[in-house]
């Protein structure tokens, strides 16, 4: 028997560790609850505000300087053209490039610099696109300010970056073997990757594109850079015409004297809200029905 | 003390979620000699030594039912934290902390509390490294990372580190494997040097290895123990058809 | 514009149908085609679409130079102030009021140009969409002079289609370059009226009254570093980091396999609200507690914006950030460590304190500078809840601004262009977006190689 052990004090001891040890996981349960009651202290708080807000007159009206009339149609579809102008650019531009730097792009300086770039970008604070904007598309180009074209073209060289790493994620995760496969009965590389491999990663890119979107729509500091923070009370017909966005909306309510303005700027974000879980419910649905593991 | 054997298994059964992989084995095991555990590949060798310092707890499925002792007590009933410094382990893949060497071998002494002080740990810590057959080599570069030494150096380490804090059974789940030939004499010179001290158990896959180290040998196989005597006997005279299979290299 | 877009991709659905169909004519059995009908039709179609698009995009750029020397010619246009500056101004204006009638205007010369521009418009719109459809045609002619039988279509469009991978990608360059570029441009223009050491270490920020030879004194920039370290790098990072790891501990060493798999998607809503979210939360809700809090401690005058609530909204919303990072270098930390330690008898939390975190420590700390540069280029929270006032100070709970507050502030309000103090934005864009480039670079290299070592 060896005695070190049969002693009173490391009986003690043993069992100051396990208290400490019981102490550390409530600690880290602790942690994990504290930080999801902010998550539910901000949602009730929104939730108690806004409810009363939401109306039908609220969904379908414009900005207004009564707290009573302004609703929130004109900022929904300006958000809604803006979204429509980053998608139809970062998309395809996403994928191409992820399609070629995954498959085809060759190993040099350039190449490198492509990816350094990408990696870049997908960190680069948000604000800096807007300033990108401002100078290149509305300074140089004399695009329209407050236009969703210019808002759009901005949040989508934010999102391509996302789309472009999670695309490339998607692609390295279809096996070689299927590559072989189509090349094997005489496929071109271009036709085995069109045919094969972009079909089967499809799931994965579309996920991580929708992730990206959900964040583009709800940007604010970019597009304040380029304008979109105009008072408008009547939304907006196309991509050129002056618009705001959703939560730009919502910061500018939220800058009201006016306390009945509260309610509205709670009503928006409880909206914003809804559609952002619904994007990454889509999200997460595609992923759990597509997700095949090889 | 003679009476009661270091350690004993009564009719332990292991299983991972509805999965039965050690079926009904009953084992004693004495200091003062090594015991191997041999069998194919699957056959629960691991899973059962991990059931003597109840390492399978650390696995959500995995449910132990029968009975261990060690010296006569129920080690479902006694602290992990104790028993596991009294069962040491040794792992198949040398594992030392990303640490330096000093801090590997003093890691076991500080959490349980063993050295009154800085002197007493530097002599915990030569004690087992010459033990281990390691102080020779690394006692001018005790500050270098664990991690540096080579393979075989590693897993003397890793003993060192398990000796330390004095422990009465030391498990070895082939801690040769992944070892040289010559690093793995080095290992074995050092078992037979250590089997005074405790009770060691090896599970190895190569029955030149049981044969050489080990005084005494079981035979698992399909999560049973088939077969358990002395060395000697098991291989030059077993009494299970399965047994002989297995050593005449039938499969395995 | 749409209309011509539209236009194309008829035009090239069109070639599309004629080359495939000319392609199946010559069809005469196995082999005597060199490339499908369908790669005949997909030749063409990119004969026809791709030189239309690149007319269309030079011609975009060339327009609006076009569409302002003809609105020069207007009589009008000679009492054009002489300043460049606000002859744009003007411009635009007028630009804005063409495009839409019931747009806001300051100099009434832009009512008179508005008609002429929108006529220019309507003109060089014209000229352009004849342009573009004119190398739409010409690009399909010469593909459909190619269709022969042993014309290699297959290859030639692959090597189109690399063509068009290949530019997509150089976009992301493109875009890196744009972004140096713009911000070093401006920030030339802006240090040539203020040296760059009065704005890099000068600690008075007042842009507001920024005039005369002296005003370097009002572009110290020292206050707005401070803030921006002091709410994005200490105030969030101590929320974020202890409620984060602890967090991730949690969620990979003692929650079960069930309570995991609603805990994390739990967590990462977190970080899926939007920052306006958090910044109205900020202000309407944490800004007004701490203050009323910090009033019955018996402070003097809280004020409500407040370091202190901007910091700790910014910790909740990187909670996620910095959880998920050291949940994957945790992860990264081979099981056979912490076998390794729980088989010397240390308890679960000693092997984590000991061993886990020790090992994980260059992925965690890398997790964390990302963490840091996030934070610091945060903009809605600090917009709303931090304040405007540039002070130097220890205490939380003095109203701070940081870099990304005044980009806001000075390109928002009334905009004169080309001041020192709309100048002076970029230059703050470029500090920012140079420090956070280094955090990402380096937290990039220290994650690569964490991984590297363990595998
Ligand atoms: N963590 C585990 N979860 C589920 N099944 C396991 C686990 N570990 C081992 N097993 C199963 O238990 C059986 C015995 O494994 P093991 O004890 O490792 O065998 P041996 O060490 O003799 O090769 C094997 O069938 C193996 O698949
Ligand atoms: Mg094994």
């Amino acid at each position: 028997m060896n005695s070190v052990w049969d002693t009173e004090q490391m009986a003690r001891r043993i069992a100051r560790r396990n208290k400490a040890e019981r102490r550390f996981r409530l600690l880290g349960l602790g942690a994990i609850v504290l930080s999801l009651s902010f998550l539910v202290l901000l949602l009730v708080i929104m939730l108690k505000n806004g409810l009363g807000g939401l109306d039908w007159e609220f969904l379908t009206g414009s900005d207004s300087t009564d707290a009573s009339t302004a609703g929130i149609w004109g900022a929904l579809k300006g958000s809604l053209l803006t979204m429509a102008v980053t998608l139809a650019l970062s998309f395809p531009l996403g994928v191409l490039s992820a399609i070629y730097l995954e498959e085809f792009a060759p190993k040099n300086r350039w190449i490198d610099l492509v990816e350094v770039s990408i990696n870049n970008l997908a960190a680069v604070p948000s604000i800096i696109f807007g300033l990108l904007g401002l100078a290149v598309f509305i300074n140089t180009f004399g695009l329209p300010r407050s236009a969703p074209l210019v808002g759009g073209l901005t949040l989508a060289l934010m999102t391509m970056p996302v789309i472009v790493i999670s695309g490339r994620n998607a692609i390295k995760a279809v096996p070689p073997s299927i590559r072989d496969a189509a090349l094997a009965v005489g496929a071109s590389p271009v036709q085995t990757v069109f045919h094969h491999v972009l079909p089967l990663a499809l799931p994965g890119i579309l996920t991580g594109t929708i992730i990206g979107m959900a964040r583009a729509l709800g940007e604010t500091a970019p597009l304040l850079m380029i304008g979109m923070r105009a008072f408008i009370a009547t939304p907006p017909d196309g991509i050129t015409d002056p618009a705001s966005v959703l939560p730009m909306q919502i910061f500018l309510w939220s800058d009201e004297i006016d306390r009945a303005f509260v309610q509205n700027t709670s009503a928006a974000i409880i909206v914003l809200l809804v559609f952002l879980l619904a994007m990454n419910g889509l999200a997460i649905y595609l992923r759990n029905k597509f997700e095949v593991r090889w | 003390m003679t009476d009661t054997p270091k350690m004993s298994a009564r009719n332990v059964d292991v299983y991972y979620g509805a999965k039965q992989a050690i079926d009904d084995v009953s084992i004693d095991i004495d200091t003062g000699h090594v015991t191997a555990f041999i069998g194919p590949s699957g056959c629960g060798k691991s899973t059962f030594l991990r059931s003597l310092n109840r390492m399978n707890d650390t696995i959500p499925i995995a449910r132990v039912t029968g009975e261990i002792d060690l010296d006569g007590e129920d080690i479902s009933r006694m602290d992990p934290v104790q028993l596991r410094a009294r069962v040491g382990m040794v792992f198949q893949k040398p594992n030392p902390f990303p640490k330096s060497i000093y801090e590997n071998v003093a890691y076991g002494p500080r959490i349980h509390g063993v050295a009154a002080g800085k002197a007493e740990m530097d002599e915990i810590v030569e004690k087992s490294l010459s033990r281990a057959g390691l102080w020779e080599e690394v006692r001018d570069r005790l500050s270098d990372a664990g991690t540096a030494l080579s393979g075989g150096q590693q897993q003397r380490l890793c003993i060192a580190r398990a000796i330390a804090v004095s422990p009465e059974v030391i498990l070895m789940d082939e801690p040769c494997s992944a070892l040289d030939p010559i690093a793995t004499a080095r290992i074995e010179e050092l078992i037979d040097e250590l089997k005074e001290r405790y009770a060691i158990v090896i599970v190895t896959h190569s029955m030149q290895q049981a044969a050489r180290v080990s005084q005494k040998t079981a035979f698992f196989h399909l999560g049973k123990m088939v077969e358990y005597g002395d060395t000697s006997d098991l291989f030059t005279n077993p009494q299970q058809e399965r047994t002989k299979d297995y050593i005449t290299g039938r499969y395995g | 514009m749409t209309f011509v877009l539209i236009l194309l991709v008829a035009l090239g659905l069109v070639g599309w149908f004629v080359a495939r169909g000319r392609a199946r004519l010559m069809y005469t059995g196995r082999g005597s085609l060199a490339a499908t009908p369908n790669y005949h039709g997909w030749h063409m179609a990119l004969w026809t679409i791709v030189p239309a698009l690149a007319a269309w995009g030079v011609w975009l750029s060339i327009e609006p130079g076009l569409i302002e020397n003809a609105v020069l010619q207007d009589p009008a246009a000679a009492q054009l102030p002489e300043s460049p500056m606000e002859r744009a101004t003007v411009l635009g204006e007028a630009r804005n009021l063409a495009n839409n009638p019931d747009a806001g205007f300051f100099n009434p010369l832009s009512v008179q140009l508005a008609e002429p521009m929108r006529e220019a418009q309507t003109r060089y719109d014209i000229y352009g969409a004849i342009v573009v459809l004119l190398f739409g045609f010409i690009g399909g002619a010469y593909a459909y002079t190619r269709i022969k039988a042993a014309f290699p279509a297959r290859t030639r469009v692959e090597r189109g289609v690399m063509l068009v991978l290949l530019v997509a990608s150089l976009v992301a360059i493109l875009t890196t370059f744009g972004i140096v570029a713009s911000l070093v441009y401006e920030t030339g223009l802006f240090f040539a009226e203020v040296s760059p050491i009065d704005f890099l270490l000068g600690t008075h920020w007042s842009p507001a009254n920024a005039t005369g030879p002296d005003m370097g004194d009002s572009f110290g920039a020292i206050p707005l570093f401070w803030g921006t370290l002091y709410i994005g790098a200490v105030i969030a990072m101590i929320v974020a980091i202890p409620l984060g790891l602890m967090s991730a501990i949690y969620l990979t060493q003692y929650a079960d396999l069930r309570v995991r798999k609603w805990l994390k998607p739990a967590l990462e809503i977190l970080a899926g609200v939007p920052t306006v979210v958090y910044g109205y939360f900020a202000a309407l809700t944490v800004a007004p507690m701490i203050r009323d809090l910090a009033a019955s401690a018996g402070y003097q005058n809280p004020s409500t914006e407040s370091a202190l609530a901007a910091g700790l909204v910014m910790g909740v919303m990187i909670i996620p950030f910095v959880s998920s990072m050291a949940d994957d270098s945790i992860a990264a930390v081979p099981q056979s460590m912490r076998d390794g330690s729980l088989a010397m008898g240390a308890t679960q939390s000693e092997t984590i304190k000991k061993v886990l975190i020790p090992a994980a420590l260059p992925g965690i700390v890398a997790g964390v500078m990302l963490a840091i540069s996030r934070a610091i280029g945060e903009t809605m929270i600090v917009v709303m809840a931090a304040g405007a006032a540039a002070n130097l100070s220890v205490d939380p709970l003095e109203s701070m601004t940081t870099v990304t507050y005044q980009i806001v502030q000075l390109l928002t309000g009334d905009q004169e262009f080309d001041s020192a103090k709309t100048l002076s934005a970029f230059a703050l864009g470029l500090v920012l977006f140079v420090v956070t480039l280094i955090l990402n670079i380096i937290a990039l290299r220290v994650v690569k190689r964490f991984r590297e070592a363990y595998e």
